[in-house]
């Protein structure tokens, strides 16, 4: 397994709409790619595209260097935001039916929906309906959908979204894994803490562009430098105010997030924490995933 | 055969009914399953029929898709039920006239006072014959002696000297043994036998006239040749062929609807092509159709052979043959339709407000040809219509039974129903593509038919 997924130059509108405005990036194999944007950024409509679900005006899909056709795409797995299932259908035949339309014999589709049911903890209901099951589990049969053919291309819009802790682990070790077994996934979410954890790459679009992409170490560790100071009875980061070169990037749990840049000095920072009461925390961190979409959406 | 009609009706108004009423329930218990139930499984879901696997094997992705929908369909109570109940309606509408025809001949006793000529015999004979009963004749010493015997119910009546008939009660008496056709026919050819003696005809003239041919009857409009029980039989034909197509035809348009509504044509679709997924829906469900409405008319060709049913006879398997075959027709031709209609909507309440429109031309096409079919005669504007595809399901089906219409024709209009339903089905396609996968209000027909990218 192993392959290369590049957009280059997708461009679609809606009426007066851009949607897609010029967008170019690639999707490794091997790496798990959070794929962010704000609402309305493009991003459903970038997935879309390559499974050929929506008409680009322009630009162009590339899977291991060649156009993306119908045989090209059995070898995609696709979870759409809004999920699609047949309610009034058995969990078990679903999973099946899905896997021989990407390709797979009758029995290999039945053993390997076995396999996925038994690996994301809905085996024993494989014999219920869709429509019985719980979100999470809905969720869980979805993905068992998506990977059913062990897909080179995984395109996941919002995976994470509606799952509880336990899910969210179990789900997203299977991401890991699938990218580690040498497969291109590609995710989309708003769980900033969650894509920081589990992706290896992040590309970040806004009204249809490219904004930053790059790995999340790469991410992190660019940029100003940025200063946690968390000061005894102090809930707002007012002390900073006459400190030069010192913004405030977030307040939260009691603690101060500081963002320095070049003209800024520490020591001017810690004289005038000290001076607002009695510092308990004071250090030097990476660039969060959510500053760096905040950042980059400025 | 108008109770026939109205049985047959009432058994399928009964199917649809079941058919809402279970589909309701169906929608109040998935509300209901809004948390998780304990239940871990439904049944056991059975492996694919092997035939069907080659179905699926054969037609690539369009059979998978096809074997999908057989399987939902078939497996599904609405169907098994609405089946049953279309086959107690049609082996009642075959089996019900032949209980009352199906006793044989009515035995009756007729007395013979004074002695009977032969052509009063033969007079008789034919009568009985005419009227299905079988006569015994007994001769009566006297008038006296037959009286004792019609009131002991020994005999059911009597001719008495060749002039008159004795009953025991009056003829139209619901009590009276003798029969009222047998009775009225014999008195009625006894006074023509008295006309010509009293005329004074020789034997010779007598046999002349006897030997009688009815005058030719034409009229200026061409008539029916279609018998009683061809136009019986294709009425029943033609209800049951308005209530398969409206049925298959909704099943593809709510169909469509709920793969739109539950978002899995973006998964489908992702592999496969909406032709495609089209196709094998179309395909899958009218398998289930022809399947449905084959058994229908095998098992009423059966019936009516086990209980020799005089609807079965003459053209009237012609017909029900012909109205499977337009129901195919009928069905290819629709599909799309509904398919298309489909695919822009994913609400019920948008479901319902399009159906309406779209059954509406099935709807003329059925009324008008009952309407002929009872009339007996088609005129122009009726032969028009048989060849647009819209009505012509019913319309052919009519003439046909009516035996109003030639081989070529009947070819000619399948030819045209069957190139339509190619234009219908590319149409469809392009409709489906744009509208399936766009969601929010229901998409209008002039937005789907703007050049790609405009919208």
């Amino acid at each position: 397994m192993g392959g290369l997924l590049q957009l280059e130059g997708l461009r679609r509108s809606y009426g007066p709409v851009v949607a897609l405005d010029d967008l170019s990036f690639d999707v490794l194999s091997g790496q798990v790619v959070g794929f962010l944007g704000p609402n309305g950024a493009g991003k459903t409509t970038t997935m879309r595209a390559i499974f050929g679900l929506t008409d680009l005006d322009a630009g162009r899909v590339i899977w291991n260097g060649g156009p993306v056709g119908q045989a090209e795409r059995r070898r995609f797995g696709y979870m759409p935001e809004e999920r699609g299932l047949y309610p009034g259908m058995l969990v078990g035949e679903q999973v099946e039916y899905l896997g021989r339309l990407h390709g797979l014999s009758a029995t290999a589709a039945a053993d390997a929906a076995a396999v996925w049911m038994e690996r994301l903890e809905i085996a024993e209901r494989r014999d219920a309906k869709v429509e019985q099951l719980s979100h999470g589990n809905q969720q869980r049969v979805q993905l068992a959908a998506a990977l059913v053919h062990e897909p080179e291309l995984l395109v996941l819009d919002e995976p994470l979204s509606g799952l509880d802790p336990t899910g969210i682990e179990a789900i997203s070790r299977v991401f890991v894994d699938r990218a580690r077994a040498g497969c291109c996934v590609l995710i989309s979410s708003h769980q900033l803490d969650l894509v920081e954890e589990l992706c290896d790459r992040v590309t970040i679009i806004d009204h249809g562009r490219l904004v930053v992409s790059g790995t999340v170490d790469e991410l992190a560790s660019s940029g100003p430098r940025r200063l946690e100071v968390r000061i005894e009875g102090e809930r707002s980061a007012d002390w900073t105010r006459g400190v030069p070169g010192v913004t405030v990037s977030e307040v939260a749990s009691g603690a101060a997030r500081l963002v320095l840049d070049e003209s800024a000095d520490s020591d001017a920072v810690l004289r005038a924490a000290m001076a607002a009461g009695r510092v308990t925390e004071f250090s030097f961190g990476r660039r969060r995933l959510s500053e760096v979409f905040r950042e980059s959406l400025r | 055969m108008k109770v026939l009609i109205t049985v047959l009706v009432a058994a399928l108004l009964v199917a649809r009914i079941a058919f809402y009423v279970v589909r309701r329930r169906r929608r109040a218990e998935r509300k209901a399953a809004a948390a998780e139930p304990p239940a871990p499984a439904v049944r056991t879901p059975g492996r694919p029929h092997p035939q069907l696997r080659r179905i699926e094997h054969a037609l690539g992705d369009v059979g998978l898709v096809a074997g999908r929908e057989i399987r939902e369909r078939v497996r599904g109570r609405i169907f098994r039920v609405g089946t049953i109940i279309m086959l107690v309606g049609v082996g009642a509408a075959v089996v019900i006239p032949t209980i009352h025809s199906g006793s044989g001949p009515t035995p009756q006793r007729v007395g013979v006072v004074g002695g009977l000529s032969s052509d009063g015999r033969q007079v008789v004979a034919a009568s009985a014959k005419a009227n299905d009963d079988k006569v015994t004749l007994v001769n009566e010493s006297s008038t006296s002696q037959a009286k004792a015997d019609l009131r002991a119910g020994r005999v059911d009546a009597v001719i008495v000297d060749s002039d008159e008939i004795l009953l025991d009660q009056p003829i139209n008496a619901s009590t009276s043994p003798a029969d009222s056709g047998l009775v009225n026919q014999v008195a009625q050819y006894l006074g023509v036998l008295r006309a010509y003696r009293v005329a004074g005809l020789t034997a010779s003239q007598v046999e002349r006239i006897n030997k009688y041919q009815p005058v030719a009857v034409s009229s200026l409009v061409s008539g029916s040749k279609g018998t009683n029980l061809s136009k019986g039989t294709s009425v029943i034909g033609m209800v049951l062929l308005f209530f398969m197509l409206t049925q298959y035809c909704t099943w593809i348009l709510i169909g469509v609807m709920q793969e739109k509504s539950s978002r899995v044509v973006e998964v489908l679709l992702a592999v496969v092509r909406p032709i495609q997924l089209l196709g094998g829906k179309v395909l899958g469900i009218g398998a289930v159709a022809l399947g449905q409405a084959a058994l229908i008319v095998g098992f009423a060709l059966a019936v009516g052979a086990a209980v020799g049913s005089d609807l079965l006879h003459g053209a009237a398997p012609l017909a029900l043959l012909s109205e499977l075959l337009w129901l195919v027709l009928g069905y290819g031709f629709y599909c799309w339709v509904y398919a298309a209609a489909g695919s822009t909507a994913e609400r019920q309440d948008q479901v319902q407000t399009l159906a309406l429109p779209l059954s509406l031309p099935i709807l003329f096409g059925y009324i008008y040809s009952i309407s002929v079919v009872s009339s007996g005669t088609a005129n122009a504007f009726f032969k028009v219509l048989a060849f647009l595809p819209p009505t012509a399901p019913f319309c052919m089906s009519a003439l046909v039974g009516l035996g109003q219409v030639t081989w070529w024709q009947f070819v000619l209009s399948a030819l045209i129903s069957v190139c339509a339903t190619a234009g219908m089905a590319l149409f469809a396609a392009r409709i489906y593509r744009r509208a399936v996968l766009r969601t929010g209000s229901r998409v209008r027909l002039r937005e789907l038919l703007r050049p790609t990218g405009s919208s």
